[in-house]
């Protein structure tokens, strides 16, 4: 019995013993991790490739500066817009360059209302980065140069599109011209390839910045906006009606996209600009690859667990991971490891987007919205125009959002549907000639097109992008009618009757199906390191 | 196989079950997440309305239920508004209005305003034509429903309006 006994306490102490062990491994564990959950391990950070390229030891100035071109500041034409950018320049320098000399603690209280001032009055010419941050830039120079180089990019696409100078084909052929200057120039291009957000976000120190400085991460976000969403904004407008969608879109910017911190993800280019995204994916791909780069970056640096010169060699891993050189050879849709650097594929019909997190070739997830098709109508779930005849696809901006409709019907019921101020792009016969329509907050509609003429037969939205038109003129939807004589009987609709119309509900609507829940909250993501 | 790469391929197995059975169910009519609870509208269904309408304008905006609905009225729109919200009888929404800051609602029409599960909040916040509609929806939920009393629509805005205090905490 006694011996029994003894067996019996021994055991008790055995387990009294490897629970308390369990405790504090848990503890000493709990004790390892970072802000945003993660093991504070310089261990789990794998080092940049031995051999990275010369030019990133590069620690001189080497300015670059645009590619030459009559087109160069007709931003200005859109002053409104103009300014906004000037200052999201200034945002950006401030924040990085109180990061690197001691002053991150005052990031989200006093650097923040710095920059929300300038953001409020902006300065009238574009800064020089390096005059506001010459710390930041001394430091990590040849970061600095990686951004200004696509920065430069942005720059001149917009006042590509912002130009009064050249008509839509000489537009279209400048935008290849300048990619071509970009990606061929010098060595500091970013990976036009689609890359798995899943992956860039999934790294040790990822989450960081977001969750120490919500508030600038807010404004950094907000900017990504802004630069994703004046595209689609611009894209095959004339001045007048960038102008005026502008107005629409500045106002979002300045009231709601700069101070949202209840962001799942930053935004996407492909979802503020499809249009723009469809048709130049590889240009979409290197905007998103440098926003995610910023993001990286910023999370290095908020990442207090990383000593100073680890954080230097993560710079470099960073920029590696979405350089142009690092993906020599490979090729949109290649994938060589599921959720990885080298994972290139994208979601159908939509070449200018990576995997987004648990997104698979059919959904991606999307704040408010939940789990959406980029291939399909997001009013009637038809499959949208592809390739040449992808600009048919009416387009609907509401809510801080760009969706792709596939007729006038769906955008025109999907505005009504939806909070605050709309605009609707819509496509005529004429590729040279969309209507721009804004909708107030009421749901009142206007343009500048009012000659526009519909055709609205409603039957099955099967066939809506047949019954559901709109025309430049009446001659116009005359051609088409008689040319098709299933609408032989139809009657020309005017903007006014139109824009007062509402279809059914519409017969062919599949609700997305994704994993249930925001896959965002799921944490933390235990994303592969290998094979880089 | 590392411990990561039996995770993620654990993970993506999860997803992949979801998907496949998730796809075989029901076909929804067009829908967009509700903008005050963000949760899923709940659709309607051959017995029973769910959905609720807010009309502002030529705008015609889904809410989840009634209760948020009131809630975003009181947030986000200046002005005279309708709301419709679905009553026990399919294709009759009771008609709540606001003028110039007041709500009004059709005579002997009641309301549930009780705090339940949120994944049956259409249950909890609903409107009906008749006190004994009301009696009868009690009862058939009376698991979920337990003591919910009748409340008149100044008593749901006032708890709308508290909701909207909730949310500006948590912000």
């Amino acid at each position: 019995m006694n011996r029994l006994l003894v067996v019996f306490i021994s055991f008790l102490v055995l387990a009294f013993h490897l629970s308390a062990q369990a405790q504090t491994e848990n503890e000493t564990q709990h004790q390892g991790h970072s802000s945003t959950g993660k093991l504070q391990d310089t261990n789990i950070l794998p080092p940049p490739p031995a051999n990275l390229p010369d030019w990133f030891n590069n620690k001189k100035k080497n300015h670059i500066f645009y590619k030459r071109g009559k087109y160069n500041y007709d931003t200005y034409n859109i002053k409104r817009l103009a300014y906004d950018l000037n200052a999201v320049a200034v945002g950006h320098a401030m924040a990085y360059e109180d990061m690197v000399t001691g002053k991150a603690v005052g990031l989200d209280t006093k650097t923040f209302d710095r920059i929300n001032w300038v953001l409020n009055n902006p300065p009238k010419f574009m800064p020089d980065e390096a005059n506001i941050s010459p710390t930041f830039g001394r430091k990590y120079g040849v970061l600095e140069l990686v951004f200004d180089w696509t920065h430069i990019l942005h720059a001149q696409t917009v006042d590509v599109l912002a130009s009064t100078d050249f008509t839509e084909e000489e537009k279209d052929n400048e935008i290849k011209a300048l990619w071509k200057f970009y990606f061929e120039s010098v060595p500091y291009a970013i990976s036009p390839l689609p890359m798995n957000m899943a992956y860039l976000d999934g790294q040790p120190y990822s989450g960081a910045f977001r969750t120490k400085y919500p508030k600038v991460n807010g404004l950094f976000w907000g900017y990504h906006w802004l630069q994703g969403a004046m595209y689609d904004a611009l894209l095959n407008k004339t001045l007048q009606q960038q102008i005026d969608v502008y107005e629409v879109f500045g106002d979002r910017y300045h009231a709601i996209e700069l101070y949202r911190t209840d962001r799942s993800f930053m935004p996407m280019f492909a979802e503020t600009s499809p249009r723009f995204s469809e048709k130049y994916p590889y240009i979409a791909n290197a905007f998103d690859n440098l926003h995610m780069l910023h993001d990286m970056v910023n999370d290095i640096l908020a990442s207090d667990w990383i000593p100073e010169p680890e954080k230097e060699k993560q710079i470099l891993k960073a920029i590696w991971i979405v350089s142009a050189e690092a993906h020599k050879g490979e090729t949109p849709g290649d994938v060589k490891e599921e959720v990885g650097m080298h994972d290139h594929r994208f979601m159908l019909g939509m070449p200018g987007m990576g995997f987004m997190k648990y997104g698979t070739e059919d959904v991606m997830f999307m704040d408010n919205m939940g789990w959406m098709s980029m291939a399909d109508c997001h009013h009637c779930s038809m499959p949208l125009a592809e390739g040449k005849d992808a600009w048919r696809a009416p387009t609907v901006s509401a809510e801080g959002w760009t969706m792709r409709t596939r007729c006038a019907l769906c955008a025109r019921d999907m505005a009504a549907e939806t909070k605050g101020a709309v605009i609707i792009h819509l496509p005529t016969e004429n590729p040279l000639k969309p209507a721009v329509v804004i909708s107030d907050e009421m749901g009142n509609m206007t343009t500048d097109s009012p000659e526009i003429i519909f055709l609205e037969n409603e039957k099955s939205h099967r066939s809506c992008d047949r019954w559901s038109l709109t025309f430049s003129s009446l001659k116009a939807f005359q051609n088409y009618v008689a040319a098709n004589p299933e609408f032989k009987n139809a009657q020309p609709v005017s903007f006014e009757d139109w824009s007062g119309l509402r279809g059914k509900k519409p017969d062919t609507y599949v609700k997305p199906v994704g994993p249930e829940g925001n896959p965002y909250d799921i944490q933390p993501e235990e994303i592969s390191m290998e094979n880089e | 196989m590392s411990r990561a790469m039996f995770i993620k391929s654990f993970q993506m197995w999860v997803i992949s079950m979801i998907m496949v059975f998730g796809m075989t169910g029901t076909s929804w009519p067009h829908e967009a997440k509700c903008p005050h609870c963000e949760l899923d509208i709940v659709q309607d269904t051959p017995e029973q309305d769910n959905e609720v309408a807010l009309m502002y304008g030529k705008k015609r905006i889904e809410y989840r239920c009634v209760m948020c609905a009131i809630a975003d009225s009181e947030k986000s729109y200046k002005g005279d508004l309708k709301v419709l919200a679905p009553s026990e009888i399919k294709g009759k929404p009771v008609e709540l209005v606001r003028t110039e800051g007041k709500w009004t609602a059709p005579d002997s029409t009641v309301f549930i305003g009780h705090k339940i599960k949120h994944r049956y909040c259409e249950r909890g916040y609903r409107a009906f034509t008749t006190a004994e509609a009301f009696s009868k929806h009690v009862a058939k939920y009376k698991a979920q429903l337990p003591d919910a009393k009748q409340i008149t629509l100044a008593e749901l805005v006032k708890i709308a309006l508290s909701d909207i205090v909730q949310d500006e905490k948590k912000k």
